[in-house]
């Protein structure tokens, strides 16, 4: 069957309520990871795709179509909802090496199994400490497996403003990893050039 | 190596690892610039691996589902009722001014008429009266 597309449902949403249920059930998903990798928690992710669903529900009336994808709408939401609740919190950010407990089925040794999660966990910590512009390029990369193409449409950015973003991301999070393993000091991040 | 090619090479891996590997295995490396970029590489395959997609638990979707959908309703009949309320009061507004404008003109017809009269009478002779 023919899906109806965004722009239809978000005209649809004056006047029909159930429009506004089908665009909520086709990028909740979405919404709901990027939360997660940016507090590293169920429960915080399931507050914040609550509010980020409500105020775009709320301002949906003021939606002006730009030719940007619906879901780049929401994921500034997702952003500024997500910001505010850093700033809010002022809390520091825990990886649940539970959650990544239970999503590893790799059967291996323990001991080994223990030192692949103590990576991941340190390896998702520099992310998280990384300014948020660059963590959700990496989440819609690796999480979403969106294309530079459609990151560029999201971020509002060109392809390859995202591409070389990207690789100066890399870098940063390669000194940054270097340095923990060496037992250096967290660096501040600079956001200046982005 | 320069930054550029650096940028490219490192974006068709990316892609490669998220689901298009002909993006990488188009891109002609000497072995040099793999070994350079090789820790890189590493990096990027330890992120796609270290960050699966989360799925939200089947009731946080319902109830958040549902408890929109109601707020959607609500805000769509409260919408609907200011329409109205507007309408009805624009309306009333439009009539009283129009009501008003009759009883005005009405007045300004009678009072000019009024003046006329007075005029003739204070015009005509002594004698006549």
């Amino acid at each position: 069957m023919h899906e109806e597309s965004d722009s239809a449902l978000i005209a649809r949403t004056k006047v029909d309520p159930e429009a506004f249920g089908i665009l909520y059930e086709r990028y909740v998903g979405r919404i709901y990871n990027y939360t997660y990798y940016r507090t590293s928690s169920h429960q915080d992710a399931e507050d914040l795709t609550a509010r980020t669903f409500y105020r775009a529900m709320q301002h949906i009336s003021y939606y002006v179509d730009r030719g940007a994808p619906f879901s780049a709408y929401l994921y500034r939401i997702a952003h500024n909802v997500v910001v505010n609740w850093h700033r809010d919190t002022s809390r520091r950010q825990i990886i649940s090496l539970d959650d990544l407990v239970m999503r590893l089925s790799a059967p291996e040794e323990p001991a080994a199994l223990a030192e692949e999660h103590e990576n991941q966990a340190l390896l998702l910590e520099a992310v998280r400490r990384l300014p948020p512009e660059r963590q959700q390029l990496l989440i819609l990369k690796f999480v979403e497996q969106m294309k530079n193409a459609e990151i560029a449409q999201v971020m509002g950015r060109t392809e390859g403003a995202i591409k070389s973003l990207y690789h100066r991301t890399l870098v940063t999070l390669r000194e940054e990893l270097t340095g923990v393993e060496s037992g250096q000091e967290e660096p501040t991040w600079r956001t200046s050039n982005e | 190596m320069n930054e550029k090619r650096m940028t490219e090479v490192l974006a068709a891996h990316a892609d490669g690892l998220t689901g298009s590997p002909a993006a990488i295995q188009q891109v002609h490396m000497t072995n040099e610039e793999r070994s350079r970029l090789a820790p890189l590489f590493e990096l990027a395959e330890r992120l796609q691996h270290s960050m699966p997609p989360v799925q939200p638990s089947a009731a946080f979707v319902q109830n958040l589902g549902k408890d929109l959908i109601d707020k959607a309703r609500r805000q769509i009949a409260l919408t609907k009722r200011v329409r109205r309320i507007t309408l009805i009061g624009a309306a009333a507004l439009g009539s009283l001014l129009s009501i008003a404008s009759v009883v005005g003109a009405i007045v300004f017809v009678v009072a000019r008429l009024r003046a006329r009269a007075q005029a003739r009478t204070l015009r005509a002779p002594a004698g006549q009266a």
